[in-house]
């Protein structure tokens, strides 16, 4: 048992250790070098009566085995007369075993005041009474170990155990805390929940299980979380029957409601089902992480308000799942039979809209852009999917606008993609007014249309929110219209234009028609809609490819086979203003419109379209990369240029490996590459990192703290960067494809790999060196490890072992861990880069003993040239420039005796007149010698000196390198490796010890 | 020429733990304010101000002193590491001596934060690379605190060579808490054991924690003048500056592979040769010194750079009490950095305040008996020594 866990010099009080658990705990503990104080009070199971026979029982036990103990018979409500024990006995304490424990078990209807402040007092005092005493001394010492004794009562409550399961849950947050207060101590403070047959749980479990859970099955955890090695602090445990397990807490990712949010019993009984559902969970682990949903929502800004139909919080900003369509001229022809195009077939001016072998060219009526955008929303909603926060039927729903936008003309056919996006939720008053907003991308990835549907939620308003802007806007002139057109509306129209994609009842069943207080079935507005589009086009006599956008109300419901009036108002050469009337009704139907024009038709070929083709291959193992993310921020920004308004911030991102600068102007709500603007918050970090920010995989906050992020300038303008992570992955995807659309043909395969230097050769290089410079490990006596990544590798440079080595993978416990990429790592050792700057750009991470770094200087004095001369001559040998590979970790021999012996045979002669004793300490593995020197002679032996003049303690190791004269005594005195306790000048006579071997 | 130049007033305030103190200005202000009334001189009077601290963003002197009027007065503001405060008293004592002001208050404040002294610039090369580069090839760098290193890897080098036990270097401690167990200003004033100090968390061998001096707040001042205008005021019999220099490092700091030399034993031992050879004084003259004991090491180290006992023989001096009260001098009465605390920029006026205090026979219990020659030793890693000798006739 080479590494068996030991104790020596410890001391440890357990409580109640007179039978049980305690006792299991002290008599290991004992058996294995630690000082025990073993208190009982030697009361019953119930806490009565009083004996020192169960301690005293213990103590000689310990005692017969050679151990070392002493009783103590005070209740642990007298803790610190306990701790002083242990001090007075052997004036010290570093281990706190709370375990003492009573039952008074009972119903709660039953239990006395009695039976509760007993439980309390043993438990809960006691335990108090006890740590509190120990802990002063714990935090002088800067070490301590302490346990607490819960149990499943507590954790999950008992019946008849009011009391004790009170008491138990009580020691978990005594424990948790102190796990906190004594961290920075090197405190480590742990409870376990045992389940053992003891005294105590005579009375409640049959006698077989009692023997299946034997206190021997809890110790041994007890003592791992007692020992030095083991750094677990603030956990809890259950323990028993050979089961062994960590607990911690879980929490439902939960409801949150914006603060300011007026919240009913009504609202929290609708959310129950979230609030209670563990489907989605997290396990914070401390206050602080315990308080994050409330800071981020505190952080979130005050809450837009709602109420049972909407909540704003919500839905504000929600992006439905995206939807792919598509068409072809069929569909765009039968849109236009829908909207009237065509009436006469011999208008060749709109059989172009019909025709798909119109002799001018078949010509899509642009407002079909409203189309395939409604239809996703429409399917959306027939599959009961809205928006969260969204809590309304189509029975509420008014279709109140609508907005349609082209970039340029319609294709004949195209395969579009939508997103679409909660824009705008106003409160009119009675009714709510929501708009939705839908973007169309082709097959480019180039946003082809926009539309903007505005509902009104009649009903649903009221909750005091903003009313939006002011309606009137596109108001005809006052004086008559430039143009009109007049056309009567076919009775079956409504039935033709459905079958472009809004199925809604209303517009061909009566029955559902009246249920709405309709006397029949009402025309769709979008169809009023293309109609008027289509009498603006031909009364304007304007190229429909040139359409760039039209903005309507609707005002009233139009019945098939009424009379439409449209009229129009020409406000320049590129825009009008639209009304339409019913004619036999004289009611406007749609008011506050306008369309608008391009002077010419926009570009119509998008970037790069043809080489999509091409591109397929490369686009299959194609990422994403920061440009597309940059790309999908500046859409992003777009899109809600409310973030950009609050943020308010220029923002300028300096990328490394690939370098590249980015700006995020939130003033001018623009996104590039480059210094666009001046910078006033700076973020410097890896490519890599930035796009595990971005993708959510890595938190900003930590980043920073862990030098992985440099904020320069207004540091404190970075938070306003909270809404990177609202970025969608799709919009990062649709612009990685738009980017592949474009950059395919200039993407090419990597070059095959250039007969440079790699990282493996510089290890290469590294081995000769150390190799050539036998005196560099005992000098830097460290091991050093090595994760490069990007490629990833290993290495370790041992310079402790004898002359030093260099293995692949990480061999060992290194002392120094550097972790940088493989680029990186060839800069540092060819000196294009300074190893300093590397670790404070938070470019190279250094783990372990921090310092230690600083010894790799050596580095810089590698000969590459040499280097590379060698690779070239081992790669003509075919072998591969790696190092060696590695050993299996050799068994730790202990050397001192070997020396002892060499030592011995020439002390003999060594003669002084100064008698001298020395102790040698050797540790790992350990040993004890006698060095006596004097004028008869020098002599070494194992084992203890009575009173020596001076005790010198370094490890096995050291003394194999002094003995190798390798290393000088006084070098290791003054790095700490070699301790003198007494005279340090007796040290000096280590000397002889050189060249021994 | 006469070089005298007069300290009519001195005052501090009571030093604190980090975070238990009033703000820099406020400290300093008070400071200031009872080293005035303590003169006699009105703010008015000031004809030039130099301000010492370390830690701060630039002109908190300015901040500090407007506390207490705005005369559009000359203020410098002055940062030499833990010699901050009397390199503060050096600039001042030039401005007196160069006829250019007549009347100067000195002024030293620190507001530190809990720990071990840090580097609070990480984006550029510390100043102290060489010393580091010097205890690297030494002894290596682990994770004790930096000074504790370089002044721990001093008293190994010392201890190597002249068998020191680790009890002496406690010894000093336990004087310095006895001292300051009779100073009202000091931080900590219990007493402690040897054995207690021994078993203090171990720093860096053979420093244990109470033989470190802790991170502090607080402030001291000092009012400085010609001797005419002492005179005018009717103050010309108090205590005047001796004679005062500064050195900094010398090659062997950084050449000779030493951590005594490192931590500047050769500056401090010449600085002390330039006073006592410009007051014509030894240090047998001297009955009382506060001398820079930021640890144990360094005080015993500054015994024999001082003169007070040959070289390598600071274990007798120490056992033998010369360090104390009966001995042959009063080393740190005031409870020096150990116990009274390390403001860095305030440490070089409480050192002078002390002695002051000492030379009027104001020191209450801590009284040295017969004190006229007093001997002030201020050292900064970096570096810098300032040592200043104080009289009253």
């Amino acid at each position: 048992m080479t590494d068996a866990l030991r104790y020596d010099g410890k001391v440890a009080l357990i409580t109640g250790a007179g039978n049980g658990l305690g006792r299991s705990h002290a008599l290991l503990l004992a058996s294995r070098g630690a000082r025990v104080v073993v208190n009982d009070l030697g009361g019953s199971a119930t806490g009565g009566g009083k004996s020192s026979a169960a301690a005293d029982n213990v103590v000689a036990e310990i005692k017969a085995a050679g151990g070392e103990a002493v009783a103590n018979y005070d209740s642990v409500e007298d803790g610190g007369k306990i701790v002083q024990c242990a001090l007075d006995s052997f004036g010290r304490i570093d281990i706190v075993v709370n375990n003492a424990g009573i039952l008074r078990d009972s119903s709660f209807q039953k239990m006395s005041a009695e039976d509760w402040d007993l439980i309390m007092r043993v438990h809960v005092q006691g335990a108090f009474k006890v740590t509190h005493a120990a802990w002063p001394r714990l935090r002088e010492q800067s070490y301590g170990r302490v346990i607490f004794t819960s149990s499943a009562a507590g954790i999950y409550g008992n019946f008849g155990q009011a009391n004790y399961s009170a008491a138990k849950l009580g020691l978990v947050g005594l424990g948790f805390t102190l796990a906190a207060e004594g961290r920075k101590y090197n405190i480590r403070v742990n409870t376990i929940a045992p389940v053992a047959g003891s005294r105590m749980t005579e009375t409640i479990l049959p006698k077989e299980l009692i023997d299946a859970l034997r206190p021997e099955y809890v110790s041994p955890l007890v003592a791992w979380l007692a020992h030095e090695n083991c750094e677990e602090t603030g956990g809890l445990f259950e323990v028993g029957g050979g089961f062994f397990a960590k607990l911690r807490w879980e929490r439902t990712e939960g409801q949150l409601f914006r603060v300011g949010r007026n919240i009913t019993p009504e609202l929290v009984e609708k959310v129950w089902p979230t609030i209670v559902d563990f489907g989605k969970s997290t396990h914070p682990a401390d206050v602080t992480q315990a308080l994050q949903p409330v800071l981020d929502n505190v952080n979130a800004g005050a809450s837009k308000g709602g109420n049972q139909f909407i909540d704003v919080d919500q839905a504000l900003g929600y992006e439905f799942p995206p939807i792919k369509t598509r068409y072809d001229e069929r569909d765009l022809s039968l849109y236009a039979l829908g909207v009237g195009a065509a009436a006469d077939p011999q208008d060749d001016n709109e059989l172009r809209y019909v025709y798909e072998m119109h002799g001018k060219g078949f010509t899509a009526l642009p407002t079909y852009a409203v189309i395939p955008a409604l239809t996703g929303v429409m399917n959306a909603f027939r599959d009961g999917q809205n928006a969260p926060g969204l809590n309304y039927g189509l029975d509420r729903l008014l279709h109140g606008e609508q907005y349609t936008e082209l970039r340029r003309p319609l294709p004949p056919k195209a395969t579009l993609s939508h997103r679409t996006w909660v824009k705008d939720i106003f409160d009119k008053g009675k009714n709510a007014f929501v708009v939705m907003a839908i973007e169309t991308t082709d097959e480019t990835g180039e946003v082809l249309a926009y539309n903007e549907l505005g509902a009104v939620i009649r009903g649903a308003g009221g909750w005091g929110g903003e009313r939006g802007p002011a309606s009137d806007v596109n108001t005809p002139p006052d004086r008559a219209p430039d143009f009109s057109r007049e056309e009567k509306i076919g009775p079956n129209q409504a039935l033709l234009y459905r079958l472009s994609g809004d199925w809604n009842p209303l517009h061909v069943d009566a029955g559902f028609a009246s249920a709405f207080g309709f006397p029949k079935p009402i025309l769709h507005g979008l169809c009023t809609f293309g109609y008027a589009a289509r009498h603006a086009l031909n009364a304007l006599g304007v190229d429909p490819k040139q359409f760039k956008s039209i903005k309507v109300r609707f005002a009233d419901s139009v019945f098939p086979g009424e009379t439409l009036h449209t009229e129009i108002w020409r406000e320049s050469e590129t825009r009008a203003i639209i009304r339409c009337k019913v004619v036999e009704r004289d009611k406007v139907v749609l008011s506050n419109a306008a369309i608008e024009f391009y002077k010419e038709v926009p570009n119509t070929a998008p970037k790069a379209k043809a080489t999509s083709t091409a591109s397929s291959a490369a686009s299959a193992k194609a990422e994403p990369t920061s440009g597309d993310i940059f790309a999908a921020i500046g859409q992003f920004l777009q899109k809600h240029p409310e973030l950009a308004a609050k943020a308010n911030t220029v923002f300028q991102f300096k990328l490394s490996a690939p370098s590249s600068v980015w700006t995020i102007d939130c003033k001018a709500n623009s996104v590039g590459q480059g210094e666009t603007a001046t910078p006033e918050c700076i973020l410097e970090l890896s490519d890599a990192d930035f796009m595990l920010m971005c993708t959510g995989k890595a938190d900003p906050q930590q980043l920073f703290t862990g030098g992985k992020l440099k904020i320069g300038g207004n540091v404190m303008a970075s938070m306003k960067l909270g809404f990177l992570k609202k970025l969608d992955p799709e919009l990062v995807m649709a612009a990685m494809r738009g980017r592949i659309g474009v950059a395919a043909a200039a993407e090419v395969v990597p070059p095959a790999a250039e007969a440079g230097p790699t990282s493996a050769d510089v290890f290469v290089a590294i081995r000769d060196y150390i190799e050539k410079n036998p005196e560099l490990a005992p000098k830097l006596q460290t091991v050093f490890g090595f994760q490069l990544r990007s490629p990833d590798s290993a290495y370790t440079i041992d310079l402790k072992t004898g002359a030093g080595a260099v293995l692949e993978g990480i061999a060992g416990t290194p002392d120094c861990t550097l972790e940088l990429s493989d680029a990186d790592f060839m800069a540092m050792t060819s000196g294009r880069a300074d190893p300093q700057q590397l670790f404070t750009g938070g470019k190279l991470k250094i783990g372990g003993n921090v310092m230690a770094s600083m010894k790799l200087g050596f580095l810089k004095k590698l000969d590459m040239k040499a280097a590379q001369a060698a690779i070239a001559a081992n790669r003509a040998k075919g072998r591969t420039g790696s190092a060696a590979a590695p050993e299996a970790a050799p068994a730790k021999t202990a050397q001192a005796p070997a020396i002892a012996d060499k030592l011995a045979a020439r002390l003999g002669g060594v003669k002084q007149d100064q008698a001298v004793t020395l102790q040698l300490r050797i540790k790992d593995p350990a040993s004890a010698w006698v060095l006596n020197l004097g004028p008869q002679g020098g002599s070494i032996s194992a084992g203890e000196a009575g009173q020596p003049d001076a005790t010198i303690t370094l490890a096995d190791a050291d003394l194999l390198a002094l003995a190798q004269g390798k290393a000088a005594a006084q070098s290791l005195f003054q790095r700490g490796q070699l301790r003198v306790d007494g005279d340090a000048r007796l040290a000096h006579h280590l000397s002889l010890l050189e060249g021994a071997l | 020429m006469n070089h005298k130049v007069h300290v009519i007033g001195v005052g501090m305030v009571k030093f604190a733990k980090p975070g238990a103190s009033d703000d820099y200005h406020v400290m300093a202000a008070n400071a200031a304010r009872t080293a005035l009334e303590d003169a006699g001189v009105e703010y008015g009077d000031i004809d030039q101000v130099f301000a010492g601290y370390v830690y701060g963003d630039s002109t908190c002197g300015q901040r500090a002193v407007y506390e207490l009027g705005l005369t559009g007065v000359p203020i410098v503001n002055v940062n030499n590491n833990c010699s901050t405060g009397s390199t503060a008293l050096f600039a001042g004592r030039q401005a007196v001596l160069s006829g250019e002001a007549e009347c100067v208050l000195v002024v030293g404040f620190e507001q530190m934060e809990k720990g071990a002294l840090a580097s609070k610039f990480n984006d550029r090369p510390t100043p102290l690379d060489p010393q580091a580069g010097v205890m690297n090839d030494v002894q290596g760098i682990t994770q004790a605190p930096p000074a504790a290193q370089m002044f721990g890897g001093a008293g190994r080098e010392y201890r190597w060579k002249h068998g020191t036990r680790r009890e002496t270097f406690a010894k000093i401690s336990e004087k310095a808490r006895k001292h300051a167990a009779n100073n009202p200003y000091a931080l900590f004033r219990e007493l402690l054991s040897v054995e207690q100090i021994l078993a203090s968390p171990e720093v860096f061998d053979p420093l244990t924690r109470y033989q470190c001096c802790p991170p502090t707040c607080g402030a001291a001042a000092a009012v400085i003048c010609t001797p005419a205008f002492a005179k005018k005021r009717g103050l010309q019999d108090g205590v005047y500056i001796a004679a005062q220099a500064m050195r900094t490092d010398y090659a062997s700091t950084f050449e000779e592979r030493s951590m005594i030399k490192m931590v500047g034993y050769d500056m401090a031992k010449h600085c002390a040769e330039a006073v006592y050879k410009q007051a014509g004084l030894g240090p047998k003259d001297v009955q009382v010194v506060e001398l820079h004991d930021c640890f144990t090491a360094n005080e015993l180290l500054t015994y024999e750079a001082l003169g007070l006992c040959p070289e390598g023989e600071a274990e007798k001096f120490i056992w033998d009490g010369d360090n104390t009260y009966g001995g042959k001098w009063v080393t740190n009465p005031s409870g020096g950095l150990l116990s009274k605390g390390h403001p860095l920029g305030a440490t070089g006026l409480a050192q002078c305040t002390e002695l002051v205090w000492q030379l009027r026979g104001q020191a209450e219990k801590r009284q040295v008996e017969g004190a006229r020659v007093a001997l002030q030793h201020n050292l900064g890693l970096g570096g810098a020594c300032v040592i200043t000798m104080y009289r009253r006739d």
